[in-house]
Formats: C-alpha cells, structure tokens, sequence
C-alpha cells in the first residue's frame, strides 16, 4: 500500500461521511445528572450514550453531551443553563427535585428545546416524563408478596428516605396493594434510607421484635441488606421478601433458591428516553400524548418483573457483567417507534 | 501589623499597597480569565441571555458569600447560612401559600423571611459571641438546629412559590431583566453598609480582638451585630433562591455552604479577619459557578467533572494565596 493510496482512501471516506451527514439529521442532546453516589446511575449514562451511537445506523447523527456531578439544585439548574446556552436540541434529566425546575425549563421550551424528565417526574407543564411509575412499580412487588403469602400473613416494609418524592410514592402503591387483602397485616415501617448496612440493621431488629413474620417487602439496594439478616437468622425458607436487580443479588437469589420477587427499575430508563426524544425531535407524533401521572405529562415504560420463573433466565444475562451492574431493559429504537404514529 | 516596616524589597512598593488597597484583584483577574475562557469554548456563553441566566442563578450564592464575608471580617465563622437559607426559603414557601398569591401577601411574606434570617442570626450571634462556644462548632450545630426546623415546616421537597413571584424575578421591566435591578440595588446597599462604622469595627475585632476589647470598643456585641448582619443576607439569598426554583425544599441550601466559605477564601478575605472586601467574595462566587461551566464546555468526560471542578477551584485559591503572598512578602 502506498501512501498515495492510503491518502486516496482517506480523503475518499472523508468525502463520504461529509456528504452523509450532510443528508443525515444532526441533534445534539443533553444528559443532566444531579447525582453520582450509585452505580445504578452511571449505568444509565452509560446506556443512554450507548442508544445515542446506535442510531447511527439509522442514518441519524445524535451527539450528547454529559453533565453529571454531585451538585445542589441551583447547581442542577445551572445544567439546563448551560445546555441551552450551548443550543442543545433537547435535554434529558434525572431531576433533583420535582418542582424547583419548573422556570428553567420554561426558558428552555421558550429556546425551542425539547425537555424530558426521567426517573422522577417534574411538576413542569413544559417538560415530559419518560420511565417507570413509581407507585406502579411498588404496586407489582406487593401484589407479588400478597399472592405469594396466599393474602394472609403479617407482612414489614422497609423504606427509603422519608419524605423522598418517590419514597412516597412507593409507599402509597404497597398501602393500596395490600389494604385489599383483608388477611394481610402490616405490623411495622420503618426508614432505612436506601442504604443496604441499614436495611440489614432494620431486618435484624425486626427480627427480634416479630419473630413470626411471614412477609418483607423492601426496597432497592436495602433488599440484599434484609436478605441477608433473613439468611442469617436462618428463616431463608419460612419467609418471603422481595428482592432487587443487581447481578451480585440475582445470584445470591439462584444459588440459596430464595422466595423472592422484584419489580424492575431499569438503568435503561434514559435510554428510552433518548430514543422516544429522538423521534419527537424528527417531527413525529405520538399516538398517545403523554398525560399520565399526578402532573399529566407522563408516558410511563413497561416495567419488568423477576420472580421463582424467571430469575435463572435474568442471572443468565447478566453472566459475565460485575457485581453491582443492575438488570436492565430499555425501549429499542423499533420498541420506540411503535409508540409513534 | 507590627512589621510594616521591615519591607522586604522582593515586591514593588507600589504593587503592595495596590493589593493592600484592593484585596479582590486577583479574583478579579481569575475571574476575567475564567469569563474570556467560557466565551472561547462557548461563545454564547457570553451572550445576553447567558449573562442574565449567570446572575439569576448565582445571586444567591453571591449573596450568601457577601453573608459569610461579615463574619469572617471579624474572624467568626458561619456553618449555618445554607441552613438558615433553607429555613427561610420553606419557610416563605408556606406562608406564601397561607398568605394566597396576591402581591400584598407576598411581600409580607418575604419580610418575614428576612426577619427569620435576622432571628437566626441572632441565636447564632448568642451562642458564639455571647456564651463564647467555638464559631465553628457552635454554628455547626445550630445548622442542624435550623434544618430540623425547615423539615417541620415543609417535610418533603415542593409546594410552588405563587406565579407572581418567580414570574417576576425571571422577568423583564423597562427593557431589563428583573434580576439586573436586583444586582444594581445590591451593589448600592453593599457600597452603603461599607461605609459603615461597623464593618470598621467587625474588622477591628477580627484584626485582634484583644487590641479592640482595649480600645474600648464592644466586641461581644459587635459579633453579635456580624451574625444578625449575616442572617439577613442568607435570607436575602433565600429569596433568590426561591425566584428561581418557585418552590420550597427543606434541604436546597445545605450544599451551598462551603461553597460560600470558598467564594470569600477566593475573594482574597482572610480567613483570620481584619483583612478583606465584599466585592472578593462577589467575585469569589462567579468564580465557582464559572469554574463549573467551563468543566462542562470544554468537554470533560462526565465521569471527571466532579475531580476537575475541585482541581480547578484549588488552582485559583492557589494563585490567589500566591499573589497575596508575594504582596506581602
């Protein structure tokens, strides 16, 4: 090969990316992250920069761009600043608070860009909610227990952070749930903070103080902190809990033939996002607008379930992933255009 | 103090005296750089729009930098302004929502939340100067004192501010953005309380508190006088704050804390007292924001923004500290 040639080769494909994306659609979105202290949440950057280059294939350009840090709600709202003065086509966040944005992404619409919340919804009419809902995803891990437990039995609940819109949620879908079966008895909440060492602190006391539990339900990463009190005080096969979505808990769950059920909050839930904002982005029309939830302007995600049936086929996929990589799913680029006109 | 006479010859004459004059000029500098860097790698940084969205959301760390500045002028130290922002911004939140969305009751509201800061930074001004507990301590404490007090009042994170509030603070009057009239009538009220005899005595007091006990001057109550100023202006923040998210969070101000201790360390203020300008610390907290966007716009992996902000802000502390040394020296 000559050097001719390679350069030949070279110019020639320079040529032919400028004249294909000059015919592909460019936009540029922005990924706002108020929070870095899980992995949960890197992975959902991750999987949201992994559906941005996938449309390549499509024949459409999406660059994002990423600001992810610890920061306090002006800070988060100095993201959205910052993306409209860059002149993002839309703006993807995991909000840290429900209402505080409410002005910003007025500013942002006013710009002409397009705002989806995802994870935690936003009380702002100018912006829309894509993922899972809250309260729906508490609704399936109880009616799980409910049915598992026969509709009788004393059942605890471990929470997350009092006061925490989501927690709240989470906490009125279980009341609903479990206020329908007349047998079912919640003898005790508590707050553990979605830490995992509290969760097992929390099991362990209430343990001692009801030894004739026959049902947890728990939250999140406190599961595996509960499961493993259970284990320890050795009631692994008297009671039922549910359980949560890392690979380190899934396994833990096939090898010790756990009772167990968990709703599924995908990483993913960016990902679809991004797609579904690609394609309002490209002009098409949603065969349902997003009215749903307690601000109407939420499109809530299928959210999966792992429970006795399944579990052996999620640990399967996520063989070969580290630790604390979380179950996930996501809206595909097909998945999201079925929601489209 | 007592060595100014022995002048090293190092520094120019001149040089030093312009730095002893105004402390702020090397934030100035930093601050200057830091604008003309976010303009080269996003030049609508520097736009109108951008320069507006700047000032509507740093006025409250501004603010809560100047608040932090009065205390430490007399080398006292407040770990409860972002507390005590909280505790108003809930706390103005409800009685908005008491009080209905009429322009009537919204000023009253925000009075009351200016006398909320002012009584908090009279209990403060009580345990530090009057029972003589460690500033540093002491406030600490009263910080979860005073967050306890907002998760009463407003136990989770929403409730909205009434349209006619943030409406007005995002919007435009004559031509010009709400939020510029609020800059413009902050910088007079700083330039007044300049001139006042007690920045001349908290300064004193700061410079060597025995000295000015001496003298004569009140120094229990002229600290006390530092944490009632300092109230004030954390609850001046709170109104910011509120303009700009139009909602009540019990927590939003718990962050902002040491970020105000940075913007007055930036400004060229001296952590010890008696040395120092309000106009550092104004510059202090552009810098941290500013410092924040350009992490952002000169493309820095997500997974690095967190190490390359604390990096950057430790760089301009380091110049600053530097400059000022060299000054002295």
């Amino acid at each position: 090969m000559t050097r001719i040639s390679r350069l030949a080769t070279i110019t020639v494909s320079a040529l032919a990316v400028t004249v294909f994306a000059a015919q592909a659609e460019d936009f540029t979105i922005g990924l706002s992250n108020g929070w870095v202290g899980s992995e949960w949440r890197t992975q959902m950057i991750d999987e949201a920069e992994e559906a941005a280059a996938a449309w390549k294939d499509q024949g459409v350009d999406v660059k994002v761009v990423v600001q992810s840090a610890n920061v306090d709600v002006p800070g988060q709202i100095a993201h959205v600043r910052n993306f409209i003065n860059q002149g993002v086509d839309a703006i993807i966040i995991n909000p840290n608070s429900p209402t505080a944005f409410d002005p910003v992404f007025a500013q942002a619409k006013e710009a002409g860009i397009l705002v989806i919340s995802t994870d935690a919804e936003v009380s702002s009419p100018d912006a829309m909610y894509v993922g899972i809902d809250q309260k729906g995803w508490a609704e399936e891990s109880a009616k799980w227990l409910a049915e598992t437990l026969e509709g009788k039995g004393k059942v605890v609940a471990i929470n997350g952070v009092a006061g925490h819109p989501a927690n709240q949620m989470r906490v009125a879908g279980y009341t609903e749930v479990f206020d329908g079966y007349p047998d079912i008895e919640v003898v005790n909440e508590v707050n553990a903070n979605w830490d995992q060492a509290q969760g097992q602190q929390a099991m362990q006391n209430l343990l001692a103080t009801y030894p004739d539990i026959d049902g947890v339900w728990v939250q999140d990463g406190m599961a595996a902190g509960a499961w493993k009190s259970i284990m320890d005080a050795g009631k692994t096969g008297d009671i039922a809990a549910t359980g949560e979505i890392r690979k380190d808990f899934i396994d833990l769950w096939v090898e010790n033939d756990l009772t167990s059920g968990a709703s599924v909050n995908p990483p993913g839930v960016m990902a679809s996002a991004l797609n579904v904002a690609v394609l309002l982005l490209q002009g098409n029309e949603l065969k349902e607008p997003a009215t749903a939830g307690q601000y109407g302007n939420a499109m809530y995600l299928p959210i999966p379930f792992i429970d006795g049936s399944n579990v052996k086929e999620a640990a399967t996929e996520l063989d070969g992933k580290p630790g604390y990589y979380s179950y996930t799913d996501a809206l595909s680029i097909d998945d999201a255009k079925a929601l489209f006109k | 103090m007592s060595d100014t006479t022995v002048i090293a010859g190092s520094a120019p004459r001149s040089f030093r005296r312009f730095i002893e004059r105004f402390p702020f000029l090397p934030a100035l500098v930093i601050l200057v750089v830091l604008l003309a860097l976010n303009g080269l790698f996003e030049p609508n940084s520097l736009s109108y729009r951008a320069i507006r969205g700047l000032i509507s959301t740093y006025l409250a760390l501004i603010l809560l930098s100047v608040a932090q500045t009065y205390v430490i002028y007399a080398a006292d130290l407040d770990l409860s302004v972002g507390a005590i922002l909280s505790l108003v911004n809930v706390g103005i939140i409800m009685l908005m929502q008491h009080l209905g969305g009429s322009p009537g009751g919204v000023l009253l509201a925000c009075g009351a939340g200016i006398l909320i800061g002012l009584a908090c930074g009279i209990v403060n001004g009580i345990v530090v100067a009057v029972l003589r507990l460690q500033a540093i301590v002491a406030t600490f404490a009263t910080s979860i004192l005073f967050t306890g007090l907002a998760l009463y009042v407003l136990p989770v994170a929403g409730t909205p501010a009434p349209t006619v509030y943030w409406r007005t603070y995002g919007g435009t009057f004559f031509g010009f953005p709400f939020v510029f009239y609020v800059a413009v009538a902050i910088a007079i009220v700083l330039f007044l309380i300049a001139r006042t005899r007690l920045i001349t005595q908290l300064l004193s007091v700061g410079d060597d508190q025995q000295a000015a006990y001496q003298t004569g001057l009140p120094v229990t109550l002229i600290r006390l006088k530092g944490y009632a100023l300092c109230g004030v202006f954390a609850a001046l923040a709170a109104l910011c704050v509120t303009g700009d998210t139009a909602s009540g969070d019990p927590l939003v101000g718990g962050e902002m804390t040491l970020n105000s201790v940075a913007a007055v360390v930036l400004g060229g203020t001296a952590l010890s007292g008696g040395v120092g300008s309000v106009t550092g610390s104004v510059f202090g907290a552009l810098i941290i924001g500013l410092i924040s966007s350009l992490v952002f716009f000169v493309g820095t992996p997500s997974e690095w923004q967190n190490l390359v902000q604390g990096l950057a802000i430790l760089l301009a502390l380091m110049v600053g500290v530097l400059v000022g040394r060299r000054a002295k020296s």
